[in-house]
């Protein structure tokens, strides 16, 4: 039995199919293209799939990844072929190897923020000394959180339509994962303080995946 | 600043409700498209997208390359609220197109509690509600579904209902649209061609008189429409159309898994049961079609599980020849197979273990009535002794939980027969408690589950008086009183949902003001228990001088003209008068296979008709 890792990328329409709904699709598509892979011996069988990291509904991503078992040798450009045959649009593989590292070394993720303010208006909530953001914790509570120091890492520049875009890279992984919706609802409140009425949306898109030492996810 | 619908996407609950998208639905070009269909489905997405006929008819429709059938859906609340805000209209799920700009938008009606949905969807489309108030322009609004047996409390708000199966009269309706399009459309020449269909009826075309009593008196054909319609049906299904695709929904759905049709009609004839009646004759699928079917369906889909479906899967007379030959591919694709609606009494050990039946769904049983007295009256043709052994037999295979399905307020029902519900939870306890091999230190668990009963027409009860929602509560705390066990769970439905139900069901054309005034008054969602509101109803009813007794508490007299009297589904009214007497003498009918009854569907030589008998 050999563990295969696939690597796809979710976007457009697709954003809006969230984790859940993801493995099932995936499930169908791993059976529609007939490829052999193990099926879990328990009460219910299924395909064995595991994602390393879920993207969050409403999300796109360029490098999500799903883990298979194969019983039977398979050459991984017919993986890629035979699993684009049958997904829906918006998902696309675009490789599939044995894995390098483990689902757990997954530490930061980069993401590209694109909001529907312009720039120029943008530019007075990263000013800011602080921006502070209130995170629940799993015990229920409230933590504060700095977002300043991550901001300030990030590159920020205009769109051609002058929205502000940022790249910001965030911790994702077991000890700490922030989720980019945070530094939109803060901005969003910000603004709301200041009067300006209407809703900041944002356009999430995950970049990539970084081990601890910055390494891409493989 | 307003929204626009991609921003709204992102605001609402479960955007897959409203992405489109999925795997298998259609996308076509406009340009090379001549008919625009939107097939709407007046409730969620989860409940629309489990339901069969909508599957076949956007398959049926989009094999056609002039046609584009898409799909819409009724949106939940908060998206609506969104729309509305923001002047979004409603919309396709495949092009995202306002389905106002359309040429056909199709309803089914599956309940009448949809209908206030129904009129919400219009709205949300910019459309007039009243075909009267639509012109030319406008796309036509057609139904179709089990209601349209009496579409008269909706008559005023459709162009046009399809009676029946309807595969082939669609086709139909759509190319004789595309003559009166080539040749400068108007909507009143065009209603008056189609009336001559066989299986279409134009509502505007009839015109009910009634008595002084509130009855009616007559129903008047105009412009030369038909004085009868009658329904129409697929003679044969192993040469009909079945789609080999189905789209793959995103979201978890309600029945999400392939299905295969198996026969189309139910022998039983159980009294109470509209769908026994209208969709007669019975007509099977041969087990090698619906092995290819099924086949096909779950290569296209990838489902893990499909499941075989009519209203009794285990009277499908040939079930031991089609269960091996789909388990042959089934268990090496590891797909499973369920079985809804299966009497497990008629079933082989061997094949019941093969299939895991146990296992997945349970034991589930629906005597409807309690005692065999009731059972008789309604012709529900199983025995006290049938259920006990059956559940013996599950009990000593390991299964602890039973599911019963009872109905309250059966014509002749007595607090006898209530009583009777509670009698038979009690036996199945019993009968757990008597088994020598039961599993240690598990208890039993029977949930019985009590719906109203609603009396419809096309069946033997259509002249029945509804309980009132008095009696049935009465009923109600009768059968609560009479369960002295723990080990039986009580599961009643709403009274007054049924009351209205019944209201609709043998309704006519003055409840078209109601619902329409209803609807302004905020009921949109009648189906859903959290937005139903019978106080708003029963104003409305009241300020518009309408007695809802008049409809659903009312004993009809064998010679009353009812409002769905012109319409024909083959079942003649001699029979089904026939029926009613002996329900009232307890008297039962064989099924179709043991003997004709004569009840009328023989007119189409179909299925069971002129099959050989056992």
């Amino acid at each position: 039995m050999k563990e295969i890792r696939i690597f796809f990328r979710k976007c457009g329409r697709a954003k809006y199919i969230s984790h859940l709904d993801l493995m099932r699709t995936m499930t169908r598509a791993v059976r529609r293209a007939g490829i052999p892979v193990w099926y879990t011996q328990g009460f219910n069988k299924h395909p064995y799939i595991t994602f390393a990291a879920p993207l969050s509904l409403g999300f796109e991503g360029l490098t999500e990844s799903m883990d298979i078992k194969l019983i039977q040798d398979i050459g991984m450009e017919d993986i890629v072929a035979d699993m684009n045959s049958v997904l829906p649009s918006g998902i696309e593989v675009y490789s599939a190897a044995e894995p390098v590292m483990k689902a757990g070394d997954i530490e930061k993720a980069i993401y590209k923020l694109t909001f529907s303010i312009r720039l120029k208006d943008f530019a007075a909530f990263i000013e800011q000394d602080s921006i502070t953001a209130e995170k629940r914790t799993k015990k229920g509570g409230l933590r504060l959180i700095e977002l300043k120091p991550f901001i300030e890492q990030a590159n920020i520049s205009e769109n051609e339509d002058g929205s502000a875009v940022m790249e910001v890279t965030l911790p994702c992984g077991s000890t700490q994962t922030i989720n980019p919706l945070l530094i939109v609802s803060v901005c969003n409140k910000f603004f709301a303080d200041k009067g300006l009425q209407s809703h900041i949306f944002c356009d999430v898109l995950r970049l990539d995946l970084l081990d601890g030492q910055g390494n891409s996810f493989k | 600043m307003g929204y626009d619908l991609e921003d709204l996407f992102r605001l609402v609950q479960k955007p897959g409700r409203y992405t489109g998208g999925e795997l298998n639905s259609i996308i076509k070009n406009k340009e090379e498209i001549e008919v625009r269909f939107a097939f709407c489905f007046p409730d969620l997405y989860e409940v629309g997208m489990s339901h069969l006929g909508m599957k076949l008819l956007y398959g049926l429709l989009n094999e056609r390359q002039d046609i584009w059938c898409e799909r819409v859906f009724m949106p939940d609340t908060d998206m609506e609220e969104l729309m509305r805000e923001n002047s979004i209209r409603l919309f396709s799920l495949e092009s995202r197109d306002e389905i106002n700009t359309f040429d056909f938008i199709g309803f089914t009606l599956q309940y009448e509690l949809s209908y206030t949905a129904v009129l919400n969807m219009l709205e949300l489309s910019g459309l007039p509600l009243r075909t009267a108030d639509r012109q030319d322009n406008h796309p036509l609004v057609i139904g179709g579904g089990p209601c349209v047996c009496n579409p008269e409390p909706v008559a005023g708000f459709f162009d046009l209902f399809v009676l029946g199966e309807g595969e082939e009269v669609i086709l139909e309706i759509i190319d004789l649209y595309r003559r009166h399009k080539d040749k400068g459309y108007k909507k009143a020449a065009f209603l008056h061609d189609a009336a001559q269909i066989e299986g279409v009826y134009v509502p505007s075309l009839y015109e009910p008189d009634y008595n002084r009593d509130g009855t009616i008196k007559s129903v008047t054909p105009l412009d030369g429409a038909p004085p009868k319609v009658r329904k129409r049906i697929i003679k044969d299904l192993n040469t009909s159309y079945y789609p080999d695709k189905f789209v793959v929904p995103f979201i978890d759905i309600v029945h999400d898994r392939a299905m295969s049709e198996i026969f189309r009609g139910c022998i039983r004839g159980c009294r109470f049961c509209q769908a026994g009646f209208i969709y007669r004759p019975v007509r099977e699928k041969s087990p090698e079609t619906i092995n290819a079917q099924s086949r096909a369906l779950c290569e296209s889909t990838g489902y893990e599980e499909f499941s075989l479906s009519s209203l009794s899967t285990g009277d499908y007379s040939e079930i031991e020849r089609l269960i091996p030959m789909l388990l042959d591919w089934a268990e090496r694709k590891q797909t499973n197979i369920s079985l809804p609606s299966l009497r497990i009494d008629g079933f082989s050990e061997e094949l019941a273990q093969k299939l895991n039946v146990l296992r997945r769904s349970g034991l589930t049983f629906a005597p409807e009535a309690g005692t065999q007295r009731l059972r008789d009256a309604i012709n529900k043709n199983i025995s006290e002794e049938e259920i006990l052994e059956t559940a013996r037999k599950a009990f000593s295979s390991g299964w602890t939980a039973v599911k019963l399905y009872f109905m309250m307020g059966l014509p002749t029902e007595t607090m006898e027969d209530v009583a009777g519900i509670a009698d038979l939870g009690q036996k199945i306890v019993d009968c757990y408690y008597a088994n020598p091999v039961k599993p240690k230190g598990k208890g039993v668990s029977v949930s019985v589950s009590v719906s109203c009963f609603v009396p419809k027409p096309f069946t033997p009860f259509q002249w029945e008086p509804q309980d009132t929602v008095e009696i049935l509560e009465q009923k109600q705390k009768h059968l609560r009183a009479s369960i002295t066990t723990r080990k039986i769970t009580l599961n009643r439905h709403d009274a007054s949902t049924s009351f209205l139900e019944g209201v609709f069901a043998r309704g006519d054309r003055r409840l078209c003001g109601v619902i329409e005034e209803a609807f302004r008054r905020g009921c949109k969602r009648d189906a859903w228990p959290e937005h139903f509101n019978i106080g708003t109803w029963l104003s409305v009813m009241a300020d518009l001088n309408i007695e809802p007794p008049f409809y659903a508490n009312r004993r009809r007299d064998y010679d009353e003209i009812f409002p769905w009297d012109h319409l024909d589904y083959g079942i003649n009214k001699s029979f089904l008068i026939d029926e009613n007497r002996k329900a009232h003498q307890s008297i039962t009918t064989p099924h179709c296979r043991i003997a004709c009854s004569g009840c009328g569907a023989a007119v189409w030589k179909g299925g069971v008709c002129v099959d050989e008998r056992n």
